[in-house]
């Protein structure tokens, strides 16, 4: 999932102040499930925004909606009917999201409301942790199910540097230290082998080093 | 009033149980069989029914105020289907046997039309003296209301006292007014009768040495109650009579008329009067002033009851209530103070002292009255000496005459709780003469819910004065003009007292004729309303979930009684919130399920026995799971009463019934070890015999009857010799070796071992009663012995006072000593000595003694009630005794609706109280099981899947594991199961939960209320 | 500023704050009539929409109160409240109004004095902050359309 987090609501602010009318739009997928940019949250923050300008002694107009996925064109194309009564579109989905507004509404501007985080997983209620990096190459079949490259903070790729302490990374002791996961995984798998295996070094260009990444399945075009 | 002649009571598939008197204990009696599905003729001599309760301020030990927690019951009693009320009505004679008798009611006329009746109060204005109710401080008069939410709720005349009949027909808008009423004589045909027919309080003008009737500031119990309630002469102020001035040191006298042998006493304790004297004086304390000394002058101080103890220990050590043991001779009073003073004695000092009070009050207690006996003789029951109505020494509500039961204070002096168990043990006595319960009636069938799906929202906004509780803050006449300026609103008026049953049927008139179809009533709290308007909607054929109540009493004009102008203020915000809110309610589906009919008895012995066979008796199967190998519980350690009944015999009679009832299944050597499910539907799992295999038991309802232990503490030198032993094995030895106790010359009895204490405070309740029975019995094998009882308080309430009178005579020695001066105990060459201080001669006594008794009482059986708490989640008292819902109303349900609690479980008790306990718990069990189905309500959180993004959120935040992700990909919330809480509901990211009944839209709606004036 | 009358909206939970609230008024004990109460089945189900739209709609004060910690009928509604009543605090306090004008109680039934306490404490705290700004602007805005 990818995960997000709202943003400072000043920089929200000064987004729109230009603006009196507001077409708010959620997301019901990954922003919805990390609570960023729900309904719940649409909701939220379009009363935040009508506070702050009542404050601020005057009105603003804003529409909320919530979209099933705001990176399909199919649902982004549901704004047709309430673009022309917005000054503005203000987006709480994932920069995928705002770039496919973006897109279809060429002659309005369009603003993010959140800041798209990671691609991460739920630990438990309320905590998302970052899994992965997208490195276009994955390497999970040989480290035990556990990511060095999005879970290592110097994405180490031949076991733990010398900061390791207790098990945890020198960069924030919240943060366990991905080879000790690693290694605790393989022994209890019985394959204590793989660790001492060395990796060669790795090709960064599946991971974005030759420019934007896209996926073409022929057989579904 | 129905018009008698049209009642059709003539088929006897329409057989009905009759209850005479409507005090608490008849209107329990009468609410249990309507719930319970059968017909119910509830009849009262008086004009209203209330009875006693609805004079009195507050009630001990809760100290709440009795009309606010009474009137619902009895309004509730105006509205069973399966319940006919006849006020004005005696019973004149019952035919017949037990379920077919036929009993001959008279009714009295009552010149008013109760149909027509809307107790404006336009016919009392014209009698201005008519409408108080206060009994010896005003004149009553020839139109009367007793109290303001009387039912049925009508004024009545007494038409001899009317001068002018042209101008009171006159008087009456409503045309009222049946000048030519006359008594009527009905036949009904009843399968059994119930007596709760109560008692009277004694009238202390018949003693001459403490002036009542001619003493301005002396006033009896009751008087001094009306004096303090907020419907009494002095509209809530604590007032002297002869200045109209507060008191600043008021004193009660006990047992004024009781436990006496002079002229006018009765020997018997009235049982109630030591909990009313120390709650008058806690009030008077709490809310008149810290500073109004308040003394009491008793004989014993007896707080026996369930936690009455704690409430005695609290009204000496934190109000400060000043105790004197002494009974006053007389009370003198100064011609010009108009104070009073008594003359008493201390045995601490041998010069009597003179006290000056400024009022003093009579703690009188009950008296049976002629008409009682009258009664009796022709219906044909027996009387005990003191005109009380006789019963079966085990069943305290079997009358001598079979299918007439009795209850409350008609019975033997007791207090409100007590009569609500009588009333719903008679009830559940009454109810096994009609068919069983397979068979009762059929279920309420009401119109059929209007489809107001397609309708614009029509508003009905209805206002209650509540006599001067809203009405006397607030001008309602304004809210009402307000209301019908807000838009939707069809119909706003004002309808006195909403809550009667008068002012119910306008409102269900409205509904129908201006076609309505959303309502909001103001008044009072919806805790305690909302259902019943709820089920007058539905009544209107209205779903019930379209109205809203707007709490313009508790939360407004009683909160801001000084500040007439803002409560106006903010009972127009509130009306609008209301208003507003009711237009986003919709109509909602209960949801139900099948009730399972099996019940569940926990504990083996008298009682859960009796409540067992109570229940199989009514065609229900029960499972009775006991933990030791053998029924009979702690009674097969007892073997007389003090009455001298065998209990031996008893008890294995009750085991016999038990094991050959084909409905009971008897499971011994069993221990409950989970429990789940919900009210109506629950599993409970045990393990049984030998082997200890597990079972799983389906029930409806559950009745904890798990007793409580015999005390055995290691004080007073028990355990170290033969000859100190508990009041239980003295009782075994006087059974099984006469002869031993015969040669025995010397006998001691302690009583409060082990209790009355820090660590066990309260009372054991029966250790008196079980001491002088015992005293009794040594003294009849060896009338030379000595027999000494060193006690505390003798507390043996109602009849028990015979036998510590007998005893006296007999020559029982009672010495008194107090926690300060216990006696010692001590061994010499193999003899046990007993030395206590004797207060009244002054010094310390010796006593050589063969035997030492002490009355060691009860504990709670704390393992036990720990582990059966926490699985059945029930509250449990400080000292680990089961807490029921309600001491006051509610005395055998439990908090968790479907569990009844009965027995010593429940706090020490006697075998005849346990076994009314255990009928009074069955009974209330049988109110659940007449209902088909379980109703689970409508406030259920429910999920619009298109919105769902199954983000688990739910699933997580569920406090009970209710939601899933189903296969359609979205949450689901079995609605059986959901709490209502709404938890997440607030976390859904999705916002694709409401919680029914409490939308969003429902509370944003009710927040523009609020703000109507902003927005 | 003197004669300020603030309107605070209390959204109390049914099985302790709001009977609470009845037991004051049983007890006639008086508090500010400002407070007008909101009853919610918890007050896990308040919600913090719900704290911003009464603000918004010009509540110069919203406090939330429930039962006292580990006695939530529903085990944890409380708890979670007081979560949301911080959150929506912070929330407000980036946006310029004042942290106290949201307030979390914890309260029984059986507590009518405390309940009457809480409400007088909450509007003096109120009175002291002034008014919600956002109600000058809605009346200005009424006056105008008048």
């Amino acid at each position: 999932m990818i995960t997000a987090e709202q943003k400072p609501i000043e920089e929200i602010i000064e987004y729109i102040a230009p603006y009196d009318r507001i077409l708010l739009v959620g997301c019901n997928e990954c922003v919805t499930v990390c609570a960023a940019g729900g309904r719940k949250e649409v909701g939220l923050l379009a009363s935040a925004l009508h506070l702050h300008s009542l404050k601020q002694g005057k009105t603003v107009d804003i529409k909320e909606i919530t979209l099933e996925r705001q990176c399909d064109p199919e649902y982004v194309e549901e704004l047709v009917s309430l673009i022309d009564s917005a000054d503005a579109i203000l987006s709480m989905a994932c920069g995928c999201g705002v770039q496919t507004i973006a897109g279809r509404y060429k002659d309005k501007p369009v603003y993010p409301a959140v800041n798209t985080k990671f691609m991460g997983a739920s630990e438990s209620q309320g905590i998302w942790a970052e899994r992965c990096k997208g490195c276009g190459d994955c390497l999970l079949g040989v480290t035990g199910g556990v990511c060095p490259v999005a879970r290592c903070s110097k994405q180490l790729m031949n076991g733990p540097c010398g900061g390791t302490s207790n098990g945890q990374c020198e960069i924030s002791p919240d943060t366990d230290c991905a080879w000790r996961l690693i290694w605790e995984r393989l022994k209890a798998l019985g394959m204590e082998k793989r660790y001492i295996e060395v990796m060669v070094a790795k090709d960064w260009r599946p991971a974005g080093g030759g420019g934007p990444r896209r996926i073409v399945r022929e057989d579904l075009t | 009033m129905q018009e008698a002649k049209d009642i059709q009571y003539e088929s006897s598939i329409d057989k009905r149980v009759l209850v005479v008197g409507g005090g608490v204990g008849g209107i329990r009696a009468a609410l249990d069989l309507a719930e319970s599905r059968r017909n119910v003729t509830l009849i009262d001599k008086s004009y209203a029914i209330g009875g006693l309760m609805t004079q009195l301020d507050r009630t001990f030990p809760t100290n709440n105020c009795d009309l606010c927690t009474v009137s619902p019951h009895l309004s509730q009693s105006g509205r069973q289907i399966y319940l006919d009320l006849q006020p004005m009505t005696v019973l004149d004679a019952l035919e017949g046997e037990a379920g077919d008798f036929k009993a001959t009611l008279l009714t009295q006329p009552r010149y008013i039309d109760v149909e027509k009746c809307t107790a404006c109060g336009e016919c009392q204005k014209q009698f201005p003296e008519a409408v108080r109710f206060t009994p010896g401080l005003d004149p009553r008069a020839p139109t009367c209301m007793r109290y303001p939410q009387a039912t049925p709720y009508a004024y009545s005349i007494d038409m001899d006292k009317v001068t002018d009949k042209d101008a009171l027909v006159q008087s009456c808008k409503a045309d009222a007014i049946v000048l030519d009423d006359e008594p009527r004589k009905i036949e009904l045909n009843v399968a059994s009768v119930v007596l709760s027919i109560g008692a009277e309080l004694f009238n202390p003008e018949a003693l001459d040495h403490f002036g009542a009737g001619k003493l301005d500031n002396v006033v009896t119990g009751l008087e001094y109650e009306r004096i303090m309630s907020a419907s009494g002469p002095f509209q809530g102020s604590l007032l002297r009579r002869s200045d109209q001035k507060r008191p600043k040191r008021v004193a009660w006298i006990q047992c004024v008329g009781s436990r006496g042998i002079n002229k006018e006493d009765v020997p018997y304790c009235s049982g109630v009067c030591c909990m009313y004297a120390l709650k008058e004086a806690i009030v008077t304390k709490e809310r008149f002033a810290q500073e109004i000394e308040t003394t009491i002058f008793y004989m014993d101080m007896r707080t026996y009851g369930k936690d009455y103890e704690l409430y005695l220990n609290r009204a000496k050590n934190e109000y400060g209530i000043r105790m004197i043991r002494c009974r006053p001779h007389s009370i003198v009073e100064d011609a010009d103070t108009k104070n009073l003073s008594i003359t008493y004695a201390v045995e601490e000092e041998a010069q009597p002292k003179i006290e000056e009070f400024d009022m003093v009050v009579l703690s009188t207690g009950f008296r049976m009255n002629s008409e009682t006996a009258v009664l009796a003789e022709k219906i044909g029951v027996e009387l005990d000496p003191y005109q009380f109505v006789k019963t079966d020494h085990f069943n305290a509500v079997e009358t001598s005459k079979p299918g007439v039961y009795v209850c409350g204070v008609a019975q033997t002096p007791k207090d409100i709780p007590e009569t609500m168990v009588q009333g719903s043990a008679a009830a559940s006595m009454a109810a096994s003469n009609l068919p069983a319960m397979a068979d009762a009636l059929p279920e309420e069938e009401l119109i059929p819910e209007r489809d107001v799906s397609g309708e614009d929202p029509k508003v009905g906004f209805f206002i209650c004065d509540c006599g001067m509780e809203i009405g006397g803050v607030i001008q309602v006449s304004e809210i009402v003009e307000f209301a019908k300026g807000l838009p939707r609103v069809a119909v706003s008026q004002a309808v006195g007292y909403g809550c009667s049953s008068e002012s119910m049927a306008v409102i269900e008139e409205s509904i129908k004729t201006n076609g309505l179809n959303r309502v909001v009533i103001g008044g009072c709290s919806p805790r305690t309303h909302e259902a019943k308007f709820q089920d007058l909607l539905r009544r209107a054929g209205l779903n019930k979930y379209l109205v809203e109540i707007v709490n313009l009493r508790d939360q407004n004009t009683w909160a801001h009684l000084g500040e007439p102008d803002k409560a106006l203020q903010k009972a127009f915000r509130l009306v609008e919130s209301g208003i507003s809110g009711v237009l986003q309610t919709r109509p909602l589906v209960d949801h139900t399920l099948p009730m399972n009919r099996n019940a569940l008895v926990v504990g083996g012995g008298v009682t859960g026995m009796t409540a067992a066979l109570q229940l199989a008796d009514q065609g229900i199967k029960v499972y009775l799971v006991e933990r030791a190998p053998v029924l009979g519980g702690v009674a097969q350690t007892i073997r007389k009463t003090i009455e001298g009944e065998d209990v031996g015999a008893f008890l294995n009679q009750l085991v016999k019934d038990v094991t050959a009832h084909d409905n009971i299944q008897v499971l011994t050597r069993s221990i409950i070890v989970d429990h789940s499910g919900m009210p109506g539907r629950f599993q409970t799992g045990i393990q049984t015999g030998v082997r200890m295999n597990y079972m799983q038991l389906d029930h409806g309802v559950t009745i904890l009857a798990t007793g409580a232990l015999p005390n055995r503490p290691a004080i007073y030198g028990l355990g170290s010799h033969d000859g100190i032993m508990t009041q239980l094995d003295l009782d075994t030895l006087l059974d099984e070796s006469p002869e031993k106790v015969q040669e025995m010359d010397q006998v001691v009895m302690i009583q409060c071992a082990g209790s009355r204490e820090p660590d066990n405070p309260n009372c054991s309740r029966i250790c008196c009663q079980a001491a002088i029975k015992n005293a009794l019995r040594v003294k009849a094998l060896n009338p030379e012995a000595s027999v000494y009882v060193l006690y505390r308080d003798i507390r043996t309430y109602g009849m028990y006072e015979d036998f510590y009178r007998e005893a006296r005579n007999q020559d029982v020695q009672f010495i008194r000593f107090t926690r300060d001066t216990k006696p010692d105990v001590r061994v010499e060459s193999g003899r046990v000595y007993v030395s206590v201080f004797d207060g009244i001669i002054g010094r310390t006594i010796d006593i050589e003694t063969d035997l030492l008794a002490l009355s060691t009482g009860m504990i709670a059986d704390d393992e036990t009630t720990e582990d059966l708490a926490m699985m059945f989640h029930v509250p449990r008292t400080s000292d680990n005794y089961f807490l029921e819902d309600h001491v006051k109303l509610r005395p055998v349900d439990m908090s968790v609706r479907g569990i009844f609690l009965a027995g010593t479980a429940h706090s020490p008790k006697t075998i005849p109280e346990s076994i009314t306990q255990a009928r009074a718990a069955a009974g209330r069990a049988q109110t659940m099981l007449a209902k088909q189905e379980i109703n689970l309500g409508a406030s259920v959180a429910k999920v619009d899947g298109s919105k769902c993004a199954t983000c688990l959120v739910c699933v997580r935040a569920c406090p009970f594991s209710i939601p899933l992700i189903n296969e359609d990909r979205y949450s689901q919330i079995d609605p059986a199961k959901c709490q209502g809480c709404g938890i997440c509901v607030a976390e859904c990211p999705a916002k694709a939960i409401q919680l029914m009944a409490f939308e969003d839209d429902q509370i944003l709606a009710k927040l523009d209320g609020i703000f109507g004036g902003l927005n | 500023m003197g004669n300020f009358e603030p309107e605070i909206v209390g959204l109390c939970c049914h099985y302790c704050a709001y009977t609470a609230a009845d037991m004051a008024g049983s007890k006639r004990i008086s508090y500010p009539s400002n407070v007008k109460i909101i009853r919610v089945p918890c007050t896990g189900k308040v919600d913090a929409i719900h704290l911003m739209k009464a603000l918004e709609k010009g509540a110069d004060g919203v406090f939330v109160a429930g039962c006292l910690e580990g006695d939530c009928h529903f085990k944890n509604g409380n708890t979670r409240a007081a979560k949301r009543v911080v959150y929506v605090k912070n929330y407000i306090e980036s946006l310029g109004f004042e942290p106290e004008r949201v307030a979390m109680y914890n309260i029984s039934a059986g507590m009518g004095e405390r309940f009457a306490q809480i409400a007088g404490e909450f509007t003096e705290q109120i009175k002291a902050l002034g008014p919600n700004p956002v109600k000058n602007i809605k009346s200005n805005h009424q006056a105008a359309g008048q």
